[in-house]
């Protein structure tokens, strides 16, 4: 990873981000032109956005009220993803959140949680749930034993949809939360060298890989993509299809809007 | 790797000889009923407690135990004596591990709690620095 990303994880200035989705086999591919956040990338949040009596489901069955605001009650979960509101944001209610319109803009977000104990999962878009065992079979989440990670979570938030984080208390213990995000504000285009991207795609040009949680392609997902950045990604080919992917990414880079 | 610190002080009541410290903690929530310092900590799935440090206090003489039991949700738990030291007599005591002590959350009940035990009710004062992770 040298030269791609600082010692934050964030992807350097004229490097290259892949950003694979799952559901479709297809990734993205950003050159960061710049990160406009450089030197400032911390920011502590403060507490969970959890107001004071919202009602939350709990691990050992009925409902749980928030005792205080940004207290996460002890075996209590949210049930709705949450979204970190920012006083005159583009959306005052979703601080990672914009619109399609800027689609030159990328934010890289590393949330850590304080307890480091509790249960994280991603929803994309917010209220769908990602987490997925043998295709369809099993959903899983921060309410099942497996299909979450503990104290952090990392994404890419994607313009025009709404992500939606949840939070998981398995633990005995009434705890006052605190967030954590270190982030980057890229500006990015998608190069539009066929080659170039073949080779970032085959990992024969390094780049930072990022596989997002989606794997359920929601038709607001598709829709994001395809109004923000006219195209759903690039198809990932072995390297052997080299001639087949050259051809269809010079198709897609006639579409593409970044 | 997830991991939190967390620093639990617990105070006797100073009028029964035996008991249960009420843990506090700054990450600890207790400021209204029904949400009351809790006597035990139940250890998240999957997870560890790592107790690293023990530092202990008393007007008098006073056994302090920790237990651990496998199944700390339910309403009368088992315990089982993990950790014990005494006092012979009014002082003090700093412990400092270079080995924690582990109790491993395989179900997601197991829970420890520590508690104390006197010849006569006096303040004791008990101080654990415990890890939850999920690292080796």
């Amino acid at each position: 990873m040298d030269g791609v990303v600082d010692e934050l994880g964030l992807v350097q200035e004229n490097a290259f981000l892949s950003v694979f989705i799952p559901a479709t086999s297809k990734a993205f591919v950003f050159r960061v032109k710049s990160r406009v956040n450089r030197g400032f990338e911390s920011f502590h949040y403060g507490p969970l956005p959890l107001p004071a009596t919202l009602p939350l489901p709990s691990y050992v069955g009925g409902t749980i009220l928030v005792p205080a605001n940004g207290v996460m009650p002890a075996t209590a979960y949210t049930d709705t993803g949450l979204s970190f509101p920012l006083s005159g944001a583009f959306d005052e209610t979703d601080m990672w959140y914009v619109p399609k319109e800027w689609g030159d803009r990328l934010f890289h977000v590393k949330t850590q949680v304080t307890p480091g104990w509790l249960r994280v999962d991603l929803q994309i878009p917010k209220g769908v749930s990602q987490r997925r065992f043998q295709r369809e079979k099993v959903s899983l989440g921060l309410e099942k034993l497996f299909g979450y990670s503990r104290g952090s979570a990392e994404a890419i938030h994607f313009p025009n949809i709404h992500y939606g984080y949840r939070f998981g208390n398995d633990s005995n213990l009434s705890v006052y939360t605190g967030v954590d995000f270190t982030y980057g504000e890229y500006v990015v285009e998608i190069p539009k060298d066929s080659e170039l991207i073949f080779n970032i795609l085959t990992r024969r040009a390094p780049s930072y890989w990022l596989t997002m949680p989606i794997s359920v392609y929601d038709a607001s997902i598709k829709r994001a993509f395809t109004e923000t950045y006219g195209i759903e990604g690039f198809t990932v080919y072995p390297v052997t299809k080299r001639s087949e992917a050259i051809s269809e990414y010079n198709t897609l880079l006639k579409e593409v809007k970044v | 790797m997830a991991r939190e610190i967390l620093t639990l002080k617990g105070e006797s009541d100073g009028t029964s000889t035996s008991g249960d410290f009420p843990l506090y903690s700054d990450l600890l929530y207790h400021d209204s009923a029904p949400y009351t310092p809790p006597t035990k900590v139940l250890i998240p799935y999957g997870m560890k407690a790592k107790i690293w440090a023990k530092r202990i206090a008393a007007e008098a003489e006073t056994l302090f135990q920790i237990y651990w039991s496998k199944d700390a949700t339910v309403t009368s738990p088992t315990w089982e004596l993990l950790d014990s030291q005494k006092l012979a007599s009014k002082g003090e005591l700093a412990l400092e591990k270079r080995r924690p002590t582990v109790i491993r959350s395989l179900t997601g009940k197991e829970g420890f709690k520590a508690s104390w035990s006197q010849p006569t009710a006096s303040k004791a004062y008990i101080e654990l620095e415990a890890e939850i992770t999920d690292e080796e």
